[in-house]
């Protein structure tokens, strides 16, 4: 297990600069998510850390190795490196024990010590008794896992994961997901997980790393990714989020749609305020900072909702989560009051 | 993994008896020593059915071992040609005189002692003695019993009387090397004319000798122009007797031609002695007589039998040609193609 | 262990990784050795060609006959690709779509004229129609012994088409003609036009058929002039025209191919809840499977059956069983040469389309074109100069490996371009050099495709005729040579066992030509990986 640094790493094809002047650096042990939209370079930085393609310039280093440098590379079948891509691909023409055996090497390996590994690894994906079942037989999460399995078998610096829960259904997506981190923990394994799924990074990582257009546009923990992002894109990137216009006056005070202003206008900067649907409260009476709307959807999820509120100063509409159970109908009247923090970004 | 298993399996199969059989084909490869003649290769554009028993006796009487490769005539001709001098061939014994005269033209055969194939008469050994003639084929044709007028000559066949009656085999090589000849004694413009006046008189085409001897059997036509022993050979095919003859045009017409089938000997050869001696026994005279009992060719020895029914090689009076300029069909091809008959 | 780096020293981007790694040069170096086999026959013919003044070769490639025989060549290929596209994709849609009794049986009769030579073919209809002859006949006899390459290689399109998307197409409302052009066809364009490509080149270069039927194609005129004339630089002029059409040919099919990439290939699901079970749809393709079929595998087999049961004759069982394992030794020998040499092309082929290698892969289709007597000649030429060589097994399996290594370096390529590349990057992961990865994963993954390529060299081979009989070791019979040499003294009777048992030999490759390749290792299509190289996950 080593810790991996990554500096000013730099990847084009062609003229197309995929990835732009990239610095990243994780510590042994750590769970990172690599979270961005389609194009934003997250697959490519992956397979750069791989070795399955080559930077243009910058630097990787694997605790104190260095084995991506742009002009001397080490080849992906020398960096210990495990990778599991999407849909597990697992090698069609062998079994479930010969797929985990296939990184082990039998020449510093004896049979009954591959046997012993693939048998310990079965067991830490709850699999035994699979050991010559083909892929084409399981399902697709028991092909994940098997993936997994295959990966740690030999014991990798490091595991790189590319969306490998992106195939299946939401339940299960979920339960093996926990199943996959736990498991990571327990190993204490260094692991980057490439996801486009917003809920998933934050839940599975120690690290959340914001890709966009090449770059990184924030990382941190969860909390301060999720809670203090650096612009409205890397909040509504990290979770749903309201991004109202707003101006911050110079004795400190904002204004927005949700913010009333009380007491005098003076001058200020305008920019966007952002804010969580969770962190409004609705009421039917209304208070000192509170804005007046009435209710036009409600979105219904069971553990909580989120309501469409249409505000009554200037008809726009916004999202509010509340938990449940809904006290209120389609055109009741609300009082929308904030408590949070107000995020307010100039715009320049 | 069904598929795959089997090609595998297939496959391995394959392998391995390719790779034996190779292995044994390489030893068997001759290597005869200059001294001791043990093998003679030969090139035989005579069909096996018919020549491998006359092979099979000379083997037996001299202990030389045999390799024959059969083909058709012209095809070995050439490949003898682009072989050049590392012919492995020591013999060439080819079905038509043309065959032979394009080795010969190209320097290949050795030049033949005075001693070789002494019985046979000068009319049919190449000029320059690089080849002898072996047995003789000649241009009949063959025809129906209800025939009425008999043709006297090639040049009768483009009156009324044949019209939509005779068949030729314009594609077959016989037929070409008596065009060629035709040309030869007569010139382009009356083979020309000739060709073009059998075309309007409603000449049939066929594909083989042998078809036009079947037609004329079943009455679709009454005359064809084919090589003589062909009436036999259908017969034999058929397994029974046909209602054909042969017939041949008044002595010294072109249509009488006698082409040869003969041998040869390899420059490139240094078994001549023992090839010299192959031609001595094909043209001795047992084997000769054997050629016109068995494949009803004539026997090019003077005062031979001729297959029954037939007249002597004398008697026909073929007209004298030089079989060696038979070689070269292209011009006759051309011809033929420009009149609309290939 | 991973090494150290010493980043003290760093070495230069030549040393590794950016520079030619000793295995791509030998790499390189074997598929130039390939390559230089393979102009073996075109060098022979321009040496030969070029023996003849200027002027003269102007004027044989523009006097009349010439063009006339390039005219009926043309149209020849013409009307029979045409034919047989259009129809072969009818066929092969109907067998694949239609609920028919007996569907998964039907594809073999349909390709099992495959297992006939033409000359064979042409022999047994001629004994029908006697009269038969000229343009016409030739183009009818050559439409049935080439429909079998359309039907296959739609076939092969068809099973991989995404089965989703016409499900799609009809909740749109598309008819079944529709869904044909607009869905089913794009998805199996390259793989008609491979099959058109096949037919052209073997039309361009059959002499069976033509010669028996009076028909004078470049082929015909090439062997005539061999034969004729003895004007072997009048042949070689005349088959470079041959190269000519051909690389015109192929040319005009890398067109029509042009930039249809496929898209990515789904998983299919299973067709059964799409077949057509409208009866007028069921009528039609069995009327016409069974029109093919009664033409193309009923006809001759009843000729030979009858001929072989008319034989007065005994059979020499000795002849008949050693020209038996002479035809399968030598011909599968040659099927696994051209395997041998198709290898190099098709990995570096597979890996990248540069330039090298579709260079190569170019001057081998061309060369396929070119008649058995061409290559037979060149190589009499040559191996006559190496008496250890000439007119040996080997000699004449290496002729068949050059005849027929178009069929081996397409089935090879395709075999390992399918492997994912995803499955080859999660094995370098997992510490396997490439050497290790492309024996333990490309290599089992691809040898199914290999061994269908192989199979398909291997029949061809065994009918080859003008080659094998220059070729051969003397003494050495196949059953082609056999029947051939019956044949020419008019015994068809005697020929007719050999040529029995030639088709039932060559049946059993083609019937394993005719069962479905493996689906699970085809998820991705090689353009989809590309676009994962660019980073973009999906």
């Amino acid at each position: 297990m080593t810790s991996l640094d990554i500096a000013h790493l730099e990847v084009s094809f062609g003229s197309k600069k995929v990835i732009d002047d990239l610095s990243l650096s994780l510590k042994e042990g750590e769970i990172a998510a690599l979270l961005g939209p389609s194009g934003c370079g997250k697959t490519t930085l992956l397979r750069a850390i791989a070795g399955l393609i080559q930077p243009n310039s910058g630097t990787i280093r694997f605790g104190a190795q260095l084995v991506g440098l742009s002009s001397v590379v080490l080849p992906p079948h020398r960096r210990g490196i495990g990778y599991v891509p999407q849909q597990g691909a697992l090698f069609p023409h062998l079994s479930v024990a010969k797929n985990i055996a296939f990184g082990l090497d039998k020449k510093s390996h004896s049979k009954a010590e591959i046997e012993k590994i693939v048998s310990e690894m079965l067991e830490l994906i709850s699999m035994t008794g699979f050991e010559e079942s083909q892929p084409s037989e399981i399902s697709g999460g028991q092909q994940t896992r098997v993936a997994l399995a295959r990966a740690l078998a030999v014991k990798p610096k490091m595991v790189l994961l590319d969306e490998p829960f992106s195939a299946l259904d939401a339940q299960l997506r979920g339960e093996l997901r926990s199943d996959v981190v736990s498991l990571l923990r327990a190993a204490g394994t260094t692991a980057i997980l490439v996801t486009h799924d917003r809920e998933e990074a934050l839940v599975s990582a120690d690290r959340v790393v914001l890709m966009r257009d090449g770059k990184i546009a924030q990382h941190g923990t969860p909390e301060e990714v999720y809670e203090h992002p650096v612009s409205p894109t890397v909040a509504m990137s990290t979770g749903d989020a309201l991004v109202l216009a707003g101006v911050r006056y110079a004795d400190g005070r904002t204004s927005s749609a949700v913010h009333p202003l009380t007491g005098e206008a003076l001058s200020g900067e305008i920019g966007e305020v952002v804010i969580r649907p969770e962190e409004l409260h609705l009421s039917t009476t209304a208070s000192s900072n509170s804005v007046e709307g009435t209710v036009v959807k409600i979105d219904y999820y069971g553990h909580d909702a989120m309501l469409e509120v249409k505000l009554q100063k200037n008809s726009q509409s916004i999202n509010v989560r509340i938990a449940a159970p809904v006290d209120f109908v389609v055109g009741s009247v609300v009082h929308v009051q904030h408590s949070g923090p107000i995020r307010f970004f100039a715009k320049n | 993994m069904k598929i795959s298993a089997k090609v595998g399996k297939f496959a391995a199969v394959v392998l391995a008896v390719g790779v034996g059989a190779s292995l044994l084909a390489g030893c068997s490869s001759s290597n005869e020593q200059a001294t001791e003649v043990t093998e003679l290769t030969i090139y035989s554009g005579r069909s096996e059915e018919f020549i491998a028993p006359f092979f099979d006796q000379w083997q037996a009487e001299s202990g030389i071992k045999l390799n024959i490769r059969y083909g058709d005539s012209a095809e070995l001709a050439a490949q003898i040609l682009e072989e050049g001098k590392n012919s492995p061939a020591d013999l060439f014994l080819s079905q038509d005189a043309g065959s032979l005269g394009a080795v010969a033209a190209a320097e290949l055969f050795t030049t033949l002692p005075d001693e070789v194939a002494t019985s046979i008469p000068a009319t049919y050994i190449a000029a320059k003695r690089q080849w002898v003639g072996v047995t003789g084929r000649a241009r009949v044709f063959a025809y129906s019993p209800t025939l009425k007028t008999l043709p006297q000559s090639v040049t009768d066949l483009t009156s009324p009387a044949f019209k939509g009656i005779l068949g030729i085999a314009p594609s077959n090589s016989s037929f070409q090397a008596f065009v060629t000849a035709l040309i030869n004694a007569e010139g382009e413009a009356a083979a020309e004319k000739w060709l073009k006046g059998l075309k309007s008189n409603g000449v049939k085409i066929y594909a083989k000798n042998s078809g036009i001897v079947e037609a004329i059997d079943k009455g679709e036509i009454q005359i064809g122009l084919v090589n003589h022993y062909y009436i036999w050979e259908v017969s034999e095919g058929l397994g029974r007797e046909i209602k054909v003859k042969n017939g041949f045009f008044r002595a010294g017409d072109i249509g009488n031609l006698i082409n040869v089938s003969g041998a040869g000997v390899l420059a490139s050869s240094k078994k001549y002695s023992a090839a010299e001696d192959l031609i001595n026994f094909l043209t001795s005279q047992k084997v000769q007589e054997d050629f016109v009992s068995k494949t009803h060719e004539y026997s090019l020895l003077a005062g031979a039998t001729s297959p029954a029914g037939l007249p002597t090689l004398l008697e026909i009076g073929a007209p004298t040609i030089d079989l060696e300029a038979l070689k070269n069909i292209s011009v006759t091809q051309d011809l033929l193609v420009k009149v609309g008959l290939l | 262990m991973p090494t150290k780096i010493d980043v003290s020293s760093p070495r230069t981007p030549a040393a590794i990784g950016k520079g030619r790694s000793w295995r791509e040069i030998a790499l390189l170096a074997a598929t130039a050795l390939v390559v230089i086999f393979t102009l073996i026959p075109i060098t022979y013919l321009a040496i030969r060609a070029f023996e003849k003044p200027l002027p003269e070769i102007f004027q044989l490639l523009f006097r009349d006959k010439t063009l006339e025989v390039v005219g009926r060549t043309t149209f020849l290929v013409l009307i029979v690709v045409a034919f047989n596209t259009i129809v072969g994709t009818i066929l092969a849609t109907g067998i694949f779509f239609v609920k028919l009794p007996f569907a998964r049986y039907l594809i073999i009769p349909a390709i099992l004229p495959l297992a006939i030579p033409s000359y064979v073919f042409t022999y047994t209809w001629l004994a029908i129609v006697p009269s038969l002859s000229g343009f016409f006949a030739a183009s009818f006899i050559l439409i049935l012994t080439t429909m079998p390459y359309a039907v296959l290689a739609t076939l092969i399109g068809l099973r991989r088409v995404d089965t989703g998307l016409i499900e799609v197409a009809q909740t749109l409302g598309l008819g079944r003609v529709q869904i044909f052009f607009r869905v089913i066809f794009p998805q199996i364009r390259l793989n008609i036009s491979a099959g058109a490509l096949l037919i052209g080149l073997y039309v361009m270069s059959d002499f069976g058929a033509v010669s028996l039927l009076n028909t004078e194609t470049l082929t015909v005129s090439i062997q005539n002039m061999y034969k004729a004339s003895y004007d072997r630089s009048a042949a070689a002029v005349i088959a470079m025209i041959l190269i000519l059409a051909s690389a015109i040919f192929i040319l005009l099919e890398e067109r029509f191919k042009g930039s249809s990439k496929s898209s990515a290939i789904a998983k299919s699901y299973s067709v059964k809840t799409l077949l057509i079970e409208k009866i007028s749809y069921r009528t039609t393709i069995l009327a016409l499977l069974t029109i093919y079929v009664a033409l193309a595998v009923f006809a001759p087999f009843y000729v030979l059956i009858s001929r072989f049961l008319g034989n007065p004759e005994p059979i020499e069982f000795s002849n008949l069983f050693s020209a038996a394992l002479s035809t399968i030794t030598v011909s599968g020998l040659g099927a696994l040469i051209a395997l041998l040499l198709s290898i190099p092309i098709s990995i570096m082929n597979s890996k990248s389309e540069g330039a090298v290698a579709r260079g190569a892969e170019r001057i081998i289709l061309i060369s396929h074109a070119l008649p058995g007597v061409v290559i037979g000649l060149a190589l009499v030429s040559l191996g006559s100069k190496i008496s250890a060589l000439y007119q040996t097994t080997l000699l004449l399996a290496f002729a068949y490996s050059l005849l027929f290594l178009a069929k081996s370096v397409a089935s090879t390529t395709a075999s390992l371009k399918q492997v994912p590349t995803v499955l080859k990057d999660v094995a370098a992961s997992l510490g396997k050099s490439s050497f290790r990865v492309a024996t333990q994963v490309t290599l089992p993954l691809a040898l199914p495709g290999i061994g269908l390529g192989a199979l398909l060299v291997f029949l061809t081979a065994m009918k080859e005729l003008p080659a094998t009989l220059m070729l051969r070791p003397t003494g050495m019979e196949t059953l082609a040579t056999q029947i051939w040499s019956f044949a020419s003294i008019n015994r068809f009777n005697e020929a007719a066992p050999y040529a029995l048992l030639l088709v039932l030999i060559a049946a059993v490759p083609t019937f394993l030509l005719s069962l479905p390749e493996r689906l699970e290792s085809q998820d991705r299509d090689t353009d989809q990986n590309r676009i994962r190289d660019l980073g973009e996950s999906r």
